[in-house]
């Protein structure tokens, strides 16, 4: 019924009366979604909400120490992104002469050579998205944890966008295990993985972990005081 | 006491136990992750900054393929640093190389160490490099001996050939740096012991430096009276022994080298050279191993006759045998007569008259000729000018070239020459030479030849021609004549002789036939006489005999014999 209301309201009346929705949630009534299914039911126990009737995933109002977790998440995979970043991420050998690359070398190596296009493809996926990923993922804990109510919306279509980018960012990884795999023609040629592969393809994970961890339904419980445990 | 106490305090006071749990600061577990990647982060970054050695500066005059990133510091083939950056010096004048050695390499960096950029070489005498020519140029190192340790630090231009070998290093003087180069191989008996180093202009710009490396134990070979000698290319001599063509070894014919050795004269006085001993770097060997000249005078001539093809240096000899050289040919300028004459000086080497005799009396010989006073030797040339006829002649060595040298010889003949023996350098007397002399009775005869009255004997020779041409006509008449007059007549008369032959003839034939005839008397008769004179001979030898044994017997008459 309430669920019906929230979703009429949005659907029909738009930004405006969203605002006056967003002062309802299930939490708030003291009912349970759940988080596979969306099925809203009634908690068996404050504490303890149990399990879904209809999937059997285990309730939660929110996800326990969302923020905790996802604060721990964010940092581990700032942490990794230097590294990342400084150690090299290839080692190209070509006739005896051992060439290490950084991702940021490699985007000048190919911005310098005269592709500039590819330079920027290399230096969206895995400069820019990785950091921007962090960067929101902190700007969703800082607003959350402070309270805001401000672009509850907006902040919301981030997170979405952080959660699908995420799957993608494992792209560069891929490359790079193909490309190892694939160039060893010693003694001409070959490539080795650097240990910056290793942080990479820590940074996206972690990113990932910390976007799944977070729960965003604590985007919208910023104002409306509820006695369900979070943080 | 504990329940006692217990039951004295008021059960308000207490504070009623809690339906939930206090919240406690709860620090889930998983920090562990940030915890782990920063720990992970952090080993990383130690490692790295504990492998990392100083940053060093090289300045260098030009970049030379040196990259940042890409070009290592070798030292024994080993990477020992890895150029970070390449920058221009504030004034734009230099390159400034930062490299970042390895930590294991850092105590190398001593103020004497040495970098230069090896680059692919490619010379007559070798390659060098060629690996660069794959992985790029790298920087060459060369640890130093000081313990001071440097961050900057200036790169050679050249690489240093030598780098740890043991042996040692020489200076060589030379006039020019002919086709000797870095790394122009250094022989001792053609084998190659070392290499140039380097070279350099001397201060005054006079002369070229040149640094050599002798590998040791070939070091030792070089001592304080070794002679090095530049053998580039192809050393020919052309001269009385015959052709001569010296070489060391192909590589020395194409890139040039430098031989040493030790002259047999001087093998006693040798001691081993010290390290960077300087010496004179000769143009060949026969000048290198030359023995020094002990004592030598300078005798000035004055030739009458063209020097042309006299040329300083050329020899001067005395029976054939080289006792010296021409150091000076000019002309000089009489006043009193006012007339120009070649004025040739020539060095006289005394001990070489005695060159044949062994090594040691040559040198006492010529001691002792240098030990003679200064008048005694005066008096001893006097004598042998003056006395003997010694005298200075311009001869052809070469008809081909037309090289001259001045031969000293005897002549008793020549005239009497006035010597002022007290000037010096002496003048010593010359006679014309060889060629000068015969060129002198050309003339004479050329010039006889000239005064001959050629005209009035060609007058004289028609004349008589005229008149010789006359007699022939006439004679040419008299044959005709003959032909037309007189040769019937003797045909007639020829008949006649003829007739008168036969005549004859048939006389003989009719005597022969009447005195040989076998049935004439006359033959018979003709005998008989014959026969009777021949008898008439044998008694008057008989008598004849007889009269020279007794003469008497014309007076006494035969005597009987008893």
């Amino acid at each position: 019924m309430k669920q019906q209301g929230i979703a009429g309201a949005m659907q029909a009346q738009g930004i405006a009366d969203a605002r006056k929705a967003e002062a309802v949630s299930a939490a708030s009534v003291g009912l349970v979604s759940c988080e596979a299914c969306q099925l809203l039911s009634r908690p068996a126990n404050v504490h303890e909400p149990g399990y879904c009737r209809r999937c059997g995933e285990k309730l939660e109002f929110r996800r326990p120490r969302s923020i905790q977790h996802t604060w721990a998440l964010v940092v581990a995979a700032a942490i990794c992104y230097i590294p990342a970043n400084a150690l090299p991420v290839f080692t190209t050998t070509t006739l005896g002469e051992e060439e290490p690359d950084t991702i940021l070398s490699g985007v000048a190596f190919l911005y310098t050579s005269g592709s500039w296009p590819l330079a920027l493809i290399v230096l969206v996926a895995s400069v820019m998205i990785p950091l921007g990923k962090l960067a929101a993922l902190a700007y969703l804990l800082i607003t959350v944890q402070r309270g805001s109510v401000a672009n509850n919306r907006e902040r919301t279509q981030l997170y979405r966008i952080v959660e699908f980018i995420g799957r993608w960012s494992m792209l560069d990884v891929f490359v790079a295990a193909f490309t190892v795999a694939l160039v060893q023609l010693a003694p001409l040629t070959s490539v080795a993985p650097g240990a910056g592969v290793l942080f990479f393809a820590a940074v996206v994970v972690l990113t990932m972990l910390a976007a799944e961890t977070f729960d965003a339904r604590l985007i919208w419980d910023a104002g409306v005081r509820h006695g369900a445990p979070h943080g | 006491m504990e329940p006692r106490m217990a039951e004295e305090l008021d059960q308000d006071d207490l504070p009623k136990a809690a339906v939930t749990r206090r919240k406690r600061l709860r620090i889930s577990v998983i920090w562990v992750i940030p915890v782990l990647a920063a720990l992970v982060a952090i080993g990383i970054a130690i490692q790295r900054l504990r492998a990392e050695g100083p940053t060093i500066t090289i300045v260098m005059h030009e970049a030379n393929g040196v990259e940042a990133g890409k070009t290592f510091i070798r030292y024994k083939d080993v990477r020992i640093g890895l150029v970070s950056a390449v920058e221009l010096s504030e004034d734009y004048s230099k390159v400034l190389v930062k490299a970042k050695i390895a930590k294991h390499a850092a105590g190398l960096m001593v103020s004497d160490a040495k970098f230069w950029v090896v680059e692919p070489r490619i010379s007559l005498s070798g390659v060098s490099g060629l690996s660069t020519l794959l992985s790029g140029n790298y920087i060459g190192f060369q640890a130093g001996k000081s313990s001071e340790t440097q961050s900057l630090f200036f790169a050679l231009e050249e690489p240093p050939i030598i780098t740890d070998q043991p042996g040692r290093q020489f200076v060589l003087k030379a006039p020019t740096l002919g086709s000797i180069g870095i790394g122009t191989p250094i022989y001792y008996r053609r084998l190659t012991v070392g290499q140039v180093a380097g070279y350099s202009l001397t201060p005054d710009g006079q002369s070229v430096l040149l640094t050599v490396f002798v590998n040791a134990p070939y070091d030792k070979y070089v001592t304080t009276e070794t002679r090095f000698w530049s053998v580039s290319g192809v050393e020919i001599s052309l001269n009385a022994d015959g052709l001569r063509v010296r070489t060391e070894s192909v590589a020395a014919l194409l890139a040039g080298g430098i031989a040493f050795d030790l002259p047999e004269f001087a093998r006693a006085g040798a001691t081993p050279a010290l390290a960077n001993a300087e010496f004179t770097l000769y143009r060949y060997r026969a000048i290198a191993m030359k023995e020094p000249t002990l004592m030598e005078r300078r005798f000035v001539l004055y030739f009458n006759e063209s020097v042309r093809g006299l040329s300083v240096g050329a020899p001067v000899t005395l029976y054939g045998m080289q006792v010296g050289e021409v150091t000076e040919v000019g002309l000089t300028f009489n006043q009193k007569t006012v007339s120009f004459r070649p004025r040739v000086v020539v060095t006289f080497l005394p001990e070489r008259v005695v060159a044949d005799l062994p090594t040691g009396e040559r040198t006492r010989a010529g001691k002792s000729l240098a030990e003679l006073p200064a008048e005694d030797r005066m008096q001893m040339l006097r004598r042998v000018v003056e006395d003997q006829g010694l005298r200075a002649q311009l001869r052809t060595g070469s008809y081909l070239t037309g090289e001259l040298y001045v031969a000293f010889e005897y002549f008793p003949d020549a005239p009497k020459a006035k010597v002022d023996w007290a000037k010096d350098p002496l003048e010593l007397p010359v006679v014309p030479g060889a060629l000068a002399s015969i060129e002198a009775k050309l003339n004479s005869v050329l010039s006889k030849v000239d005064q001959l009255p050629l005209d009035s004997i060609s007058r004289d020779l028609r004349t008589a021609l005229a008149s010789l041409n006359q007699t022939l006509k006439d004679a040419s008449t008299l044959v005709n004549r003959v032909d037309t007059q007189w040769v019937p007549e003797g045909t007639k008369t020829l008949e006649d002789l003829r007739r008168a032959i036969g005549d004859a003839n048939i006389a003989v034939k009719n005597a022969d036939a009447t005195l040989f005839s076998r049935d004439s008397a006359t033959p018979q008769d003709l005998r008989d006489t014959l026969q009777e004179v021949t008898r008439a001979a044998r008694s008057i030898r008989v008598l004849m005999d007889y009269l020279e044994r007794h003469p008497d017997a014309l007076i006494r008459g035969k005597t009987e014999t008893k």
